[in-house]
């Protein structure tokens, strides 16, 4: 499909052109500058000026994530409504679809300019017999956008503010938001409307801070509490110029959020959103955190202790490289006690490919924890004593535990297949 | 019209360089291509267990940055896996057009070929095995002595096998044995009667391996490094003669020309192929050409310029590996020591068959490569083997090379494609090793693990030869004495494709000497031709 989309090279707008490029799409931005990246065609645009646009004739899909976010002036909020207006009659005239991405914040009665305006462009749109996406708190990718300015906060301050009363957002992931709109984009059968996208439960902004600090930044922050309306108090004393210059105007209308429904919405997509937690993690994806846990729970098998960062980037590499990319799956309790993979072996597997993936890293987690200096003492004996009573003894002792988690193989042996019987193989 | 040059010859390896002296030491000029792959990974300086016990980064050259031992995985032998080796083997297939159909089909297209990664195991045929040879066997002795003194070889000592090799007269000492095999070699000499009465004899290897230095290579220290590649160049590889051969002007050399054809126009001969470098197709012109591309590669050029498509038959040695264990030395610290054979030995088998074999230290071969075949869970196995293995040790074993079944075909779009399986013999005759072995290291103080016996796929000895082999009367299809092809006159071909035999023994210094005898008798002919 060819989707011309403003605000292409913002925080949403580049995982939408990337994730839709790679699935075939072909993009034209409508921005004010010509994107970085050569190989998507532009067309220019300036929100702030209106002027008309002129869209590519076999324009399929229009999608509107353009904001004038600088609230500088009032003014502008008809720039933009008049703007929205003037595209919208465009994409209608070529019959093309058009999206718009609004805000959680959009009300008639916002308390923000920036709501405000987005309900209205909200009308121009439905009224047209366009779509509507109302994402909630958009995380996670790229620091950009509100999210870069709280993760630099995070970053900055270590003490960092729990409000009281906790204002509640409801996160998701840009990369979850980005396939939201494509999927409107590509169904014929998704109705013109207005479609919010979003964690279904709310998330206490507080929880939202403290993941950020957990797994985007990986340090420890601590919570001082801060009632509400001291925050309201200063907004009000400091005037609207300070107020938005200080980014106060935004952490107001996260107090006043209104809460989403989002499930219908999501399940009529067919979108099931990332866990916060995995979002977090810088790679964006539970896959990654996954391989990483995977090989720790692999190479501590192996080894009998926990190995290093560098080993297990390595082991999350060649699987990234070399295999599906994916974690197995494997049971909660074997990675949380990688002893207990000695009761895995062939038989176990209800799926063969699931089977043979396990082994294949199992032989890659052995190659791979030989060829370092704790390698050489655990395979080679390094370092170790020798001689004839202690090999003897450990060679007994191997022979005596196996003999023992085979018996336990036997007897477990339905329950680890249960347990195994939803592991995916390679796909 | 002239031709560009006298001889182009096509390979770099050892059959290349041993055909090229001869050649440009009379003056003829002489044009080298090859697939000019170089190396990327350098093995380690260090000896090997001091870089496992200190190196962080010894994945790089175990494993390799892109993963290279893993990508392997399936592959018929450790060396395969070895990432400062994989420039070796990589791209043969593909760019010669050889498709092996469950037969492995291994070769190179390194400057220097496959004696960048070989065991540098050495013999020389005896005049039995040389009755299929369509000269006399003492034609070839003087090329023995040559190659062996050039190349540098060692294991010379008045033993059981002295005869077998018949290479003590050219050889340097042995490199020093390591304890395990010590003991074996003195408990030989304690039940040497016993043991040849039952047709088992055991000696040291004869190695393409130095003991003692050599011009500018060091003799081996010992450091075990040698699967991983020797930085000393203890180790012979064909690459050490290609200096000498530079010093002469009339030797040329173009790096990364993979021959695909030859063609003849105008009484003389046009290689022709493509440079890796660039892409571009050329064609060189010569008076004769030498096809020294590795049995699989000039077979191919061969077949495809007499347009044969008839099948040729194809040697390959079936091959074993297996397990000894030491009891008496269980509990050995781990040591430095030699990589390659330490101890060879012959055996007679049913139907007169002789098998051959070697054993070697295990400590260079990573653990992973015997912790698969333990049959015990992973964390396990690796405890058992860290007690066991430092008191064991790895050995091969090979059969005659007419006990495979294999053949090369020309396709009609060029390719090579071979496929073979063994012979109905192989497996009794295999049993009847394993048992004998069994019996034979027992009355030696070791125990042939039980399920280690393990009997390798077809063409896993990388040892092929005789698709294109010298006869006193050569069909088509097949060279004369002086390695001609018949039907194809001036191309000559002094790889192993050319060999009528391939016994159990290490071939490549008969490849060597066999190339050196044909080198010198073309360089008479024409010398002689000169002064008419």
């Amino acid at each position: 499909m060819k989707i011309v989309v403003t605000g292409a090279t913002g925080y949403v707008g580049t995982r939408l052109v990337d994730i839709g490029g790679a699935r075939g799409h072909v993009f034209v931005a409508a921005s004010r500058r010509a994107p970085i990246n050569h190989a998507i065609f532009w067309i220019p645009f300036d929100i702030s000026v209106a002027n008309h646009i002129k869209l590519p004739s076999d324009t399929d899909v229009v999608v509107h994530l353009a904001a004038n976010i600088a609230h500088t002036n009032c003014l502008e909020e008809e720039c933009e409504v008049d703007a929205a207006k003037k595209i919208i009659n465009s994409a209608k005239e070529m019959g093309a679809k058009f999206i718009f991405v609004s805000s959680q914040t959009a009300r008639a009665d916002a308390p923000t300019a920036y709501g405000r305006t987005k309900w209205r462009i909200e009308q121009e749109v439905l009224l047209a017999g366009g779509w509507v996406v109302r994402p909630g708190q958009v995380y996670g990718g790229k620091l950009r956008g509100l999210f870069g300015m709280l993760v630099k906060i995070v970053q900055r301050l270590p003490l960092l503010p729990a409000f009281v009363p906790a204002p509640k957002v409801q996160p998701i992931h840009v990369d979850d938001l980005a396939e939201g709109l494509l999927r409107i984009a590509e169904r014929g059968d998704v109705l013109s409307g207005v479609y919010c996208l979003a964690a279904p439960e709310p998330v206490s902004f507080s929880r939202f801070l403290g993941e950020i600090a957990k797994s985007r930044l990986r340090c420890l922050r601590g919570f001082v509490p801060v009632p509400v309306v001291v925050i309201n108090a200063l907004a009000q004393a400091l005037g609207p110029s300070l107020r938005t210059r200080l980014g106060l105007e935004r952490l107001r209308s996260l107090f006043d959020l209104p809460a989403m429904a989002t499930a219908t919405d999501l399940k009529q997509l067919g979108i099931t959103l990332r866990p916060l937690r995995s979002g977090m993690h810088p790679s964006g994806n539970h896959r990654r955190r996954g391989l990483f846990q995977e090989g720790l729970a692999l190479f501590t098998y192996v080894l009998k202790e926990p190995t290093g960062s560098a080993v297990l980037r390595r082991y999350v590499r060649v699987i990234e490289s070399l295999r599906s990319g994916r974690p197995l799956g494997l049971p909660h309790a074997i990675m949380k006690y990688p002893i207990l993979m000695s009761l895995i072996d062939e038989a176990v597997w209800a799926d063969k490919s699931a089977g043979t993936e396990f082994s294949w890293r199992l032989d890659a987690v052995t190659v791979l924890a030989e060829a370092t200096p704790s390698g050489a003492s655990r395979f080679l004996g390094m370092g170790r004593e020798h001689g004839v009573l202690s090999s003897l003894l450990s060679m007994a002792n191997a022979v005596v535990w196996e003999v023992c988690w085979r018996i336990l193989r036997t007897i477990l042996l339905p329950l680890t297949r249960l347990a195994l019987a939803h592991t995916r193989g390679a796909e | 019209m002239i031709p560009e040059f006298d001889v182009i010859i096509v390979g770099s390896g050892p059959a290349g360089v041993s055909v090229a002296f001869p050649l440009v030491e009379v003056g003829l000029r002489v044009l080298m291509v090859d697939g000019g792959k170089q190396p990327g990974v350098l093995p380690p300086e260090a000896d090997f267990l001091s870089a496992r016990t200190n190196d962080s980064e010894q994945w790089k050259w175990i494993i390799g940055e892109n993963f290279h031992a893993l990508k392997m995985g399936d592959t018929v032998s450790p060396k395969l896996r070895v990432p400062a080796h994989a420039y070796v083997f990589e791209g043969f297939e593909a760019r010669n057009q050889v498709i092996g159909e469950n037969f492995i089909s291994v070769g190179s297209l390194a400057t220097g070929g496959l004696s960048n990664a070989w065991g540098c195991g050495v013999a020389s045929f005896s005049s039995s095995e040389m009755t299929a040879f369509p000269f006399p066997a003492s034609e070839l002795s003087i090329s023995y002595a040559k190659i062996s003194k050039r190349i540098g070889i060692s294991g010379a000592v008045a033993d059981d096998m002295s005869d077998y090799f018949g290479l003590d007269e050219y050889s340097q000492p042995p490199i020093p044995m390591d304890e395990l095999h010590k003991r074996l070699s003195q408990q030989y000499s304690n039940r040497r009667e016993k043991l040849n009465s039952q047709g088992f004899k055991l000696g040291r290897s004869r190695v393409a391996a130095l003991s003692e230095d050599m011009s500018d290579r060091l003799a081996c220290n010992l450091s075990g490094n040698c699967l991983w590649g020797c930085r000393r160049r203890s180790m012979y590889s064909a690459t050490d003669d290609l200096p000498n051969l530079r010093k002469h002007e009339n030797f040329s050399e173009l790096s990364g020309f993979i021959v695909d054809g030859l063609t003849r126009h105008d009484g003389h001969w046009s290689a022709e192929g493509q440079t890796t470098f660039d892409g571009e197709r050329r064609s060189i012109t010569a008076s004769k050409i030498v096809l020294a591309a590795g049995t699989l590669a000039t077979t191919r050029i061969a077949l495809k310029t007499l347009n044969h498509r008839h099948a040729v038959p194809l040697l390959s040695c079936p091959t074993a590996a297996f397990l000894l264990w030491l009891p008496r030395l269980l509990g050995s610290p781990r040591m430095h020591g030699f990589g390659l054979g330490q101890l060879s030995f012959s055996m007679a088998l049913n139907n007169n068959i002789t098998a051959f074999g070697s054993t070697f230290a295990t400590t260079g071969i990573p653990i992973s490569e015997f912790v698969r075949h333990v049959p015990m869970s992973r964390r396990y196995g690796i405890d058992l083997l860290r007690g066991l293995l430092s008191s064991c040790v790895v050995g091969n074993f090979f059969l005659p090379g007419h006990l495979t079944a294999a053949e090369a075909r020309l396709k009609e779009d060029g390719s090579l494609v071979v496929s073979g399986s063994y012979k109905h013999e192989v497996k009794p005759l295999m049993d009847e090793a394993s048992r004998k072995l069994r019996k034979a290291y027992w009355a030696l103080g070791a125990m042939l693990l039980p399920g280690s016996f393990t009997v390798g796929r077809p063409g896993s000895d990388i040892h092929y030869a005789g698709t294109l082999p010298m006869r006193k009367m050569p069909a088509i299809g097949e060279t004369s004495q002086l390695g001609e092809v018949s039907g194809l006159d001036e191309v000559y071909v002094v790889d192993g494709a050319c060999l009528p035999v391939l016994p159990e023994k290490s071939h490549t210094l008969t490849i060597m000497a066999n190339a050196d005898r044909i080198g010198k008798l073309i360089a008479m002919k024409l010398h002689g031709d000169r002064y008419k």
